[in-house]
Parts: C-alpha cells; sequence; structure tokens
C-alpha cells in the first residue's frame, strides 16, 4: 500500500528470512496479511548452512539444511510472502507506523517481526582475521570441498562443531578438534562422532584453548594450543571455526529496543519487545533455545499474535520484559 | 555492460545459492562451475579470487575486464553487474 505522502506501508516487515520468519510468514501471507522479509545473508539463515538437520520434527531420516531452507522458502512464497534482498538498518517507533531505513528506501510497516538470528562467533586470536578465506571458515559446507586430503583443525565443543567436523571427515584426511573445555555436543552427536575417533579420522583434544593461528604466504600452516599448562602445535591446512553464536542485533543499537547483557532481544510473554507493535522469534531472542523447531514454531506463534495485534485485539503488553520461553497461544 | 557470468560454486553451498537467486532476479544468465564435480578447477578459483571459499563470481565484461567477487556481498555483486 502507498499512501497520501507516498509512503510504502505493509502489514507486516520481517527483518530475517530464516526458519522463524519464514514460519510467520507462511501463517501470515495465508491470511492474506501483506508481508515483506528482508534478508540481508541466505535465505534460511544458519539452517541453510547446516550440513544436515537430524532432529526437526517430521523427517525421519533428517533433512539437509539447505533443502529445508529452500522448502520453507517455497512454502512462503506459495501463499504470497515477498523475500527482498537487502539489509535493515535502523528502526524507528512513529507511532501507528515503524519506519525502516533499509538499502531499499524507507520502509513502513504497522507491525515488525524481527527475526534476524545469530551468526558464528569469531574466537578472537591472532591470525583469525589475518587468514580469513585464505585457511580460516565459518562455513563447513560452502568451503569444505576445498580441503580434500588436507589435515583440518575445527574448533568448538558444541553441536555445531561435532556437527560441521563429522561433515568435513568426507574431504579432509584427519581433523584435529580443539575444545576449550569439556564436549557439550549431543550425546547423539557424540555418539556418531565416536566411529570418526575409533577410525582414526578424529582426534578430540578437550581442555585445549586455541591460542594461535599461523600461516606463511598466505595459508594457514598451524594452530598454536594450550594444553595442561603446555603448548601444542597442531600443523593444519585449515581452522574451521564453530565456538557459538552472537545475536544479529547490531542495528538495534541505539534504538529503544531492549536488549539483554549479551545483546539478545528482551521479549514479553506476547513475544514483544519494549517498542510497542515490534516482535522478536527465533535465535535473536533472549531465551531461545537455538533450535530450529523452536525458532519455526516461534515464528509461527508471533504470526498469531501480530494477527491480534493488527486487529487491534492484543492485550496491552507488560511493564516487565521476559528473558524466558513465551506462553503458548491457544 | 556484462559480456558473461561464471560463479563457481559446491553441492552444499547455501550463499552460492542466494548468488544463483540474485543474478536470477536480475535476469543475468551465468555459468556455473561446480567444484564437487570438477574439483581440477580449484586451482583456477583460487587463482580467480585469491580466497578458498565459494561463491566466486566472475563478471566479465565487453571489454573483457574482469570482476570477482567472493562470497556473497551484494555491496560488491550488485555493481558488479549493474
Amino acid at each position: 500500500m502507498v499512501d497520501s505522502d507516498n509512503k510504502q506501508i505493509h502489514d507486516v516487515i520481517m527483518i530475517g528470512a530464516g526458519p522463524a520468519a519464514l514460519a510467520a510468514a507462511i501463517y501470515t501471507t495465508r491470511e492474506d496479511i501483506d508481508t515483506l522479509l528482508f534478508e540481508r545473508g541466505v535465505v534460511g539463515g544458519l539452517a541453510a548452512i547446516t550440513d544436515m538437520v537430524d532432529n526437526y520434527p517430521g523427517f525421519p531420516d533428517g533433512i539437509e539444511g539447505l533443502t529445508l531452507a529452500e522448502n520453507l522458502r517455497k512454502q512462503a512464497e506459495r501463499f504470497g510472502a515477498n523475500i527482498e534482498l537487502g539489509e535493515v538498518t535502523k528502526i524507528a517507533d512513529e507511532g501507528k507506523l515503524k519506519k525502516l531505513e533499509t538499502t531499499s528506501g524507507d520502509m513502513y510497516a504497522k507491525a515488525v517481526l524481527i527475526a534476524t538470528g545469530s551468526d558464528y562467533k569469531k574466537i578472537g586470536v591472532p591470525g583469525e582475521q589475518e587468514y580469513y578465506a585464505h585457511g580460516v571458515h565459518y562455513c563447513a559446507t560452502c568451503d569444505g570441498a576445498f580441503y580434500r586430503d588436507k589435515r583440518l583443525v575445527v574448533v568448538g565443543g558444541g553441536n555445531s562443531a561435532f556437527q560441521e567436523a563429522m561433515f568435513l571427515t568426507r574431504f579432509a584426511s584427519h581433523i584435529d578438534l580443539l575444545v576449550r573445555s569439556t564436549a557439550k555436543a549431543s550425546d547423539v552427536l557424540q555418539h556418531d562422532m565416536q566411529k570418526f575417533v575409533d577410525s582414526g579420522k578424529v582426534t578430540i583434544h578437550l581442555g585445549t584453548t586455541t591460542d594461535e593461528i599461523v600461516g606463511e604466504e598466505n595459508h594457514v600452516t598451524k594452530v598454536i594450543g594450550t594444553q595442561d599448562g603446555k603448548q601444542i602445535e597442531f600443523p593444519t591446512d585449515g581452522v574451521f571455526v564453530f565456538v557459538g553464536l552472537k545475536p544479529n542485533t547490531q542495528f538495534l543499537e541505539g534504538s529503544s529496543i531492549e536488549l539483554d547483557e549479551i545483546g539478545f532481544i528482551k521479549t514479553n510473554v506476547h513475544l514483544e519487545t519494549s517498542m510497542k507493535g515490534v516482535f522478536a522469534a527465533g535465535d535473536v531472542r533472549s531465551g531461545a533455545t537455538m533450535q530450529i523447531a523452536s525458532a519455526a514454531g516461534e515464528g509461527a506463534t508471533a504470526a498469531l499474535i501480530i494477527r491480534e495485534y493488527l486487529e487491534g485485539k492484543l492485550a496491552p503488553q507488560s511493564e516487565t520484559l521476559e528473558e524466558v520461553a513465551p506462553a503458548p497461544v491457544v | 555492460m556484462v559480456k558473461n557470468i561464471t560463479i563457481f560454486t559446491t553441492n552444499t553451498c547455501a550463499y552460492c545459492a542466494m548468488v544463483k537467486k540474485f543474478l536470477d532476479m536480475k535476469n543475468h544468465q551465468y555459468d556455473v562451475v561446480n567444484l564437487d564435480e570438477q574439483p581440477e578447477r580449484q586451482a583456477e578459483a583460487l587463482a580467480l579470487s585469491g580466497a578458498l571459499t565459494v561463491p566466486i563470481t566472475v563478471v566479465t565484461k565487453h571489454d573483457d575486464t574482469k570482476q570477482v567477487v567472493v562470497g556473497y556481498n551484494l555491496a560488491k555483486l550488485a555493481p558488479a553487474v549493474a
């Protein structure tokens, strides 16, 4: 809709096009709520760059992350969701309308859903920045193929590190998995990993910090770590880093949308942020469980709440923003 | 003016799919070099980009100058194919 001041006004603008926003868009567009999504990165978010998703309900044999993301996108677009490739840089509260400054110009919406998800953290050690894309990587499904029959180091001890290290075994001759403390990956993933450990393809180094990435002439040659107070060198051709997630909320700095101490968005039980009419769902929300299934569920919940909001039926928001999962909407 | 576009990809690269989606939206034709199917062309990709990553998009202009865009970077890809 274009108003008399030539403003482009949408019922809902969703920032991000990962599982939370795509699930929300399926619900809103099926009810003919005019919905625009902005995605600055990959449609499908981190799910799209995950090798295999084994715990999303409905796929007994698992599903490739990229396929799941594509299916979600197609489903949302089938009902009329419009995905724009671009970035939202600022949100301003103009009362009944929210003004979004974007790389495609200013946009206005009656309601906004922030579902920008999270990205992998960096370790912050010498050499990491210098050798990025020259031996240091954050996407195994993108860059693993460059390491056929080469040695690799994978840094991290959570689900992503274990999952992506196992993916990389299809290319690498050997993988040293450096885990700062203890393995935090699920029991299932640790069990799956054991066969690669038993075959000698993967060596897990618990209690091992990653201190420096060393290279020469534009390629990585080794990682220096510390275990039990002793310095250890791991000769390698490349390093893949999966050491946790950081929320994509940098664009909210200076806005009135309240964040927790880490930078995740605080919401009330209606998934509403401290800015009326602006909601958050998925990994970016404080208290999120960082699961694709949870993100999709929150997206669906947010869509139903936004419908209530647009119809003027949503109860006034609580004064207190929560950092816990929302109550279900019937 | 763009003469031709080549994208170096792999089967599992989501960012490669985004480059294709963007070029499709802009009605550009392009060739795809799938490095999973043609690993012998990895050295070519590395020589063009200087980086061990995909997607690598090589835009050749009508005067045969080349512009190489590493990764899914709309800020660089959009002007390169404009």
